[in-house]
């Protein structure tokens, strides 16, 4: 530790901590406008002066080290004077039209006049203005508010790692600037406003409507992705205003998704009060009518439960309980992605956090579009790349990362069993195996090449794998997921401690579902097949839209045909055309109720917004189910819920009451028997299909904002995409053309790209021209298509 | 060389061959002694005697901040593992200024010769010449000289036979200013826009491409083969203490020949003005003499018997910085001068930092409302103010540069700004 005097104080701090920091982490007030603890130093904005003891000038803190007995002072009468003199500097080209600036109150600029400032400004000469750029759908510039402090440039570097906000021209001509005249290509724009000190970067989708002081703060959880960030929901009066990151928390940023989503918690999507589908119509009912329908469609009747893993906990338990009371027989699906539902040899959850996997030897991330699915978690891997770690990717296509990967493998998901196979061979010869591993290569014939990006990363000391969709939802998932199992355990990779096995989960508390509903859980597909061949009288769907999202749209299309559709939940979605009855549920901003994320981290959330309609929290719903059947309801309020929820899982109980939210995490589960080889197979068809993940159109939430739809048509790519050679092979041009599967034949646009896997059919735009997300693979037959007619 | 090995007798060291005809051209210079030294060098010195010789000679940063070079050599870290790189800082912006530009044009093999010394100390194998935009004749004239030094093997893999390799490569900068200073020069010879960087880290130790980097002045590196050929002592009993060796001054303004004169450090400034050029065109004292470049602070009549040492400017409250002598007799007129000197920086500062970005311009924009006439009272305490509170607060030195005219113009002219101010209230 580095002692030293901060105004005759003596600190310590960690040798080569900056003064700024120094001063940060023991309270002493020193301002600053440039410095960002999560980006790199610039030192430009020169507020944060400090005078050390002999030295003939004043130092900028942020970019100064400590050292050794150092005295500094940070409120001497010449400091004082050079703040004032900055703020004026700052404040001769800033239009101070605070009165119509939305940063008004929550302005560092404005703050620092007040606190540093001269009480009036001397500059009588012209003021320079400068011009704004197009920053995309959700961050509104005006540029001449300005003061150049570069954190959105470095933001933009370092952060999202998209590069393209600069600086141009130079002295008081400088202007920072997009490099193009194009939406900011970047899944975390929401944060610029944010890290705008000023003005000039402006949340645009709430621009010109509130002022900060107005707002109420709510703190929550974000269920938009398996990260489950902490957010902060402002609202003035009824009115959702805007999200926010929480400071503090793990995470430093949030993404657009969970950012922009909220104006779905007002969107005319919403189930707002119940209604019974009358004449095909969906109309108002009171809620004593739709349970009197809903208990004629389901009483004594077979039925299938589908639900979002999104919902609380505490939700999820009253389902449980729900089931157990009026259907004991009934199977329950909670996963659109999953075909395989064999245990897996490690299932759903990451068991490190995303801070230990950043700091991992190796990453390696296999099948996973992560900057889509995770943008947060690709962010740390960014910083990681940054400082000069490796990280690894095998996949169906180049995802696009914004960041090097050091070490890249394009393949077939067919091809999987191969590059593991290939992956044994290599460590084996090395003399790192596990029993099992002879068996398991045995039963693969081929070996693929891209084998060794992934033997290369697992021989060092720590190796964290990301193991992503296009393996989960592999039809041969638990043999794929079984042979990794083996490998990280031959080269120790797999024990307590030292557990780089993470499988990323479709949802949130993928943990906790495991042990709630393991022993009755079944894949959609189960449920849909098992409702068109006359198995299942009846389903019960909460919070979930099969038809709009996950790998079964057609299977669920066809089994809404055959039987009713008790729908519970927020938002209505494409599959509310099917309900006969829908019962509205109070949304996760909405409630109290416990949350937890892919890390295992905990989150209980105690201050919701408002409802607006009848909803009610989902457990209540539930429990009036039972009660409307003739049932007792096992819980009357929150508490006895809790209690219930945590007989289930006593891990959620120990972990919540270890105090310290963080200091217990939630670990996935190990299926040490859940030996599965693989399937040898011959495909039917010449191409594997992999679904696009799209960030902004992804999920029913996703599609019921209007903020995130207009960002998902920016960024909108063709129908499907296949590597040029798929096309040349056949003679076939891009355009619209037939593809064949099982399921039939079906028009679609297709495109080229050269960073999807030749072979490889990749569905980027759902729900167009029907559907086949369903299938694993498909051809494009040139006899048939030949051309666009 | 024709330099005498007696130290009393030497008159001038980098413009010792400048008037041979041709001198440029190699097989020219060779026979005047260049590279004459160079293989006893890389035979029989190693890196160690080199950096003592030029520590022992006493040789300061030419370009302006005076930094003794050996000293600065000696912080490069060894075994780093990344590559040492020597840039040569020929950007020669700082107003007043044309004294690099002379070495490069007309006896390039000098610097050249000087670079392959120092970065043979350096354990150097790639060194760069940055050189201002405007100079396209002495960038060919560099290129040509490069050639026929790769052509005779004094420069590329293994130098005469000696097992040292080094690649010489000239860039040409875009005009900025600010990419004089070394740190912009890095930035921009990395290809991004000219920004000082701010220290530490110092390139010594992160430089050019993050990797341990020296950048030295033409001048400096002109005037070490002359050291090593005779010795550090030699050179150390040139000029006077702590300021050994000659130095060019580039000498412009109101004198009758101006131009480039190498004289030994501690020549007095009216011996250099009286005796050199000619003396003043009006007058028998100088108004105001700027004597390092635009950013030093401006000296007056009463220092015109100050020794031309890096400490005697120093004690007169200016600097020597890169030995470019403005002189200015009575007819200056003072508010004009800073008028257009702040308008210099202001174009020029690269506006990274707040006080620099936003005063240089502030200062213009008052200085020129002043000189029309149209100043108040009130300004005299903005342009002090404004100008303190920039020099020292910024990230590299272009700030003080800025504030060096208007503070000099209001400390010793008070009398004749507010005669200004008033012009505009009669």
């Amino acid at each position: 530790m580095t002692s030293l005097f901060i105004n005759d104080q003596e600190v310590e701090v960690t040798p080569g901590t900056s003064i700024l920091e120094a001063c940060r982490q023991n309270g002493v007030n020193v301002p600053y406008f440039c410095y960002h603890p999560e980006l790199s130093v610039a030192a430009n904005c020169r507020m944060c002066l400090v005078e050390v003891e002999g030295w003939n000038k004043p130092a900028a803190s942020c970019c100064t080290p400590v050292s050794e007995g150092m005295k500094v002072k940070t409120a001497t009468d010449s400091l004082k004077k050079d703040r004032q003199m900055v703020m004026e500097y700052l404040l001769i080209n800033h239009p101070l039209d605070c009165p119509v600036c939305d940063q008004g109150g929550s302005c560092k600029l404005q703050d620092y006049a007040v606190e540093h400032g001269a009480s009036r400004g001397r500059y009588a000469e012209h003021k320079r203005a400068a011009i704004n750029y197009d920053l995309g759908p959700f961050v509104n510039t005006c540029m001449t508010r300005c003061i150049h402090c570069t954190r959105c440039v470095r933001f933009a570097d370092e952060v999202a790692g998209t590069g393209d906000i600069g600086i141009l021209n130079r002295a008081d001509h400088m202007t920072i600037t997009g490099i193009v005249e194009d939406a900011l290509e970047s899944e975390l724009s929401g944060n610029l406003p944010d890290i705008c000190p000023v003005g000039a970067l402006l949340d645009k989708p709430s621009l010109d409507v509130s002022r900060p002081w107005e707002l109420t703060r709510h703190q929550s959880t974000c269920t938009q992705c398996p990260n489950g960030c902490d957010i902060r929901i402002e609202s003035r009066g009824d009115e959702v205003m805007r999200i926010q990151p929480v400071e503090g928390s793990p995470e430093p940023w949030i993404c657009d998704r969970g950012r922009y989503v909220y104006d779905a918690f007002r969107s005319e999507h919403r189930i707002l009060e119940p209604k019974i589908r009358r004449d095909g119509e969906l109309v108002k009912a009171d809620w004593n009518d739709a349970f009197a329908r809903t208990a004629e469609l389901l009483q004594g009747k077979r039925v299938g439960i589908l639900f979002s893993p999104d919902w609380s906990v505490e939700g999820q338990t009253a389902i449980r309980l729900m089931r157990d009371a009026l259907f004991p027989d009934a199977r329950v699906a909670y996963d659109l992605h999953r075909r395989d539902m064999r245990p897996f040899a490690f299932e759903e959850g990451l068991s490190m956090t995303t801070a230990q996997i950043a700091d991992a030897d190796q990453v390696v991330v296999l099948g996973c579009d992560l900057r889509q699915r995770l943008p947060l978690l690709m962010q740390r891997l960014r910083k990681r790349g940054r400082a000069g770690k490796p990280v690894s990717r095998i996949g169906a296509m180049n995802y696009r990362t914004n960041m090097e990967i050091s070490n890249d493998a394009i393949i077939r998901p067919r091809d999987w069993a191969a590059v593991i196979a290939r992956a044994m061979e290599q460590v084996r010869d090395l003399g790192k195996t596990a029993a099992g591993f002879d068996e398991w290569m045995a039963a693969v014939s081929g070996r693929h090449e891209a084998g060794k990006v992934l033997a290369d990363a697992l021989i060092s000391d720590s190796c964290a794998l990301l193991v992503g969709e296009e393996i989960r939802g592999h039809a041969d998932a638990a043999a794929l997921i079984y042979g990794l199992d083996l490998l990280m355990r031959a080269c120790g990779h797999a024990e307590a401690g030292n557990d780089g096995r993470n499988l990323i989960p479709e949802g949130m508390n993928t943990q906790v579902l495991a042990a709630t509903f393991g022993d009755v859980r079944a894949s959609a597909g189960e449920l849909f097949a098992a409702a068109t061949a006359g198995e299942l009288d009846a389903l019960i769907l909460v919070g979930s839209d099969p038809v709009g999202d996950g790998l079964f749209p057609s299977a669920a299309k066809a089994a809404l045909g055959n039987v009713p559709l008790v729908q519970v939940g927020a938002i209505s979605g494409q599959i509310g055309e099917y309900a006969a009855v829908q019962l509205p549920a109070a949304a996760y901003a909405e409630i109290e109720g416990t949350f937890v994320n892919m890390e295992g981290r905990i989150r209980v959330a105690d201050s919701p917004i408002r409802s607006l309609g009848e909803e009610r929290p989902l457990w209540k719903v539930m429990m009036r189910m039972i009660q409307v059947m003739g049932g007792e309801a096992p819980v009357v309020n929150l508490n006895e819920l809790r209690k219930a929820t945590r007989r289930i899982m006593p891990a959620l109980a120990e972990a919540a009451d270890a105090g310290g939210q963080d200091s217990v995490l939630i670990a996935p589960a190990r299926n040490k028997k859940a030996k599965a080889l693989p399937a040898d197979g011959s495909e039917r068809f010449d191409l594997d299909v992999v679904s696009r993940y799209s960030f902004y159109r992804e999920g029913m939430w996703a599609r019921a904002s209007e903020l995130l739809s207009e960002a998902g048509r920016i960024h909108a790519l063709d129908d499907v995409l296949v590597h040029p050679e798929t096309l040349q092979s056949q003679g076939l041009e891009p355009g619209e053309l037939r593809v064949k599967t099982f399921l039939g034949e079906q028009r679609y646009r297709v495109g080229v790209r050269d960073d999807v896997s030749p072979g490889v059919l990749f569905v980027a735009k759902r729900g167009v021209a029907g559907d086949i997300s369903d299938v694993s693979t498909a051809s494009i037959d040139a006899a048939l298509s030949g051309g666009a007619q | 060389m024709a330099i005498p090995s007696d130290p009393k007798q030497v008159k001038q060291i980098c413009f010792d061959r400048i008037n041979i005809p041709d001198v440029n051209r190699l097989a020219v210079a060779r026979k005047h002694g260049a590279y004459e030294f160079l293989p006893t060098v890389l035979s029989e010195f190693d890196s160690a005697r080199i950096i003592d010789e030029v520590k022992t000679s006493g040789l300061r940063g030419r370009g302006g901040a005076g930094f003794p070079t050996g000293l600065k050599w000696s912080f490069v870290p060894r075994n780093t593992g990344k590559p040492t790189y020597l840039l040569c800082n020929a950007d020669e912006g700082e107003p007043g200024t044309f004294k690099d530009r002379d070495i490069m044009r007309f006896d390039p093999h000098l610097l050249i010769e000087g670079m392959i010394m120092a970065g043979f100390a350096l354990g150097v194998h790639d060194a760069y010449i940055y050189v201002r935009g405007e100079f396209l004749h002495e960038v060919n004239v560099l290129n040509a000289a490069i050639a026929e030094a790769y052509e005779a093997n004094l420069l590329g893999e293994n130098i005469l036979g000696s097992g040292y390799g080094m690649h010489l490569t000239v860039h040409r900068g875009a005009g900025a200013y600010i990419c004089g200073e070394e740190t912009a020069l890095i930035e921009s010879l990395e290809g991004k826009p000219g920004r000082p960087r701010f220290k530490p880290p110092f390139p010594a130790v992160e430089g050019f491409y993050r990797s341990p980097t020296v950048v030295n002045n033409v001048e400096t590196l002109a005037t070490v083969p002359a050291i090593l050929k005779f010795g550090g002592d030699w050179h150390a009993a040139i000029g006077i203490p702590n300021n050994t060796g000659c130095k060019i001054f580039s000498v412009s303004g109101h004198v009758n020949k101006a131009g480039n004169y190498e004289v030994p450090m501690g020549t007095s400034l009216k011996t250099l003005i009286e005796e050199h050029c000619g003396g003043l065109q009006h007058g028998s004292a100088p108004k105001v003499v700027i004597p390092g470049g635009s950013s030093t602070p401006w000296l007056t009549a009463e220092h015109y018997d100050t020794p031309l040492t890096y400490d005697d400017m120093m004690k007169a409250g200016s600097m020597l910085g890169s030995g470019a002598i403005i002189v200015m007799d009575e007819t200056a007129d003072v508010v004009a001068m800073s008028r257009r000197l702040a308008h210099f920086y202001a174009h020029e500062s690269c506006g990274q930092c707040t006080p620099c970005r936003e005063g240089t311009g502030w200062l213009e924009r008052v200085m020129t409302r002043v000189e029309n006439g149209q100043g108040t009272e009130e300004d005299m305490s903005v342009l002090s103010e404004a100008a303190t509170h920039m020099a020292g607060r910024t990230i590299c030195a272009l700030a003080d540069g800025a504030a060096a005219p208007i503070l000099s113009m209001l400390q010793h002219f008070p009398e004749e700004v507010r005669a200004r101010l008033l012009e505009k209230a009669a």
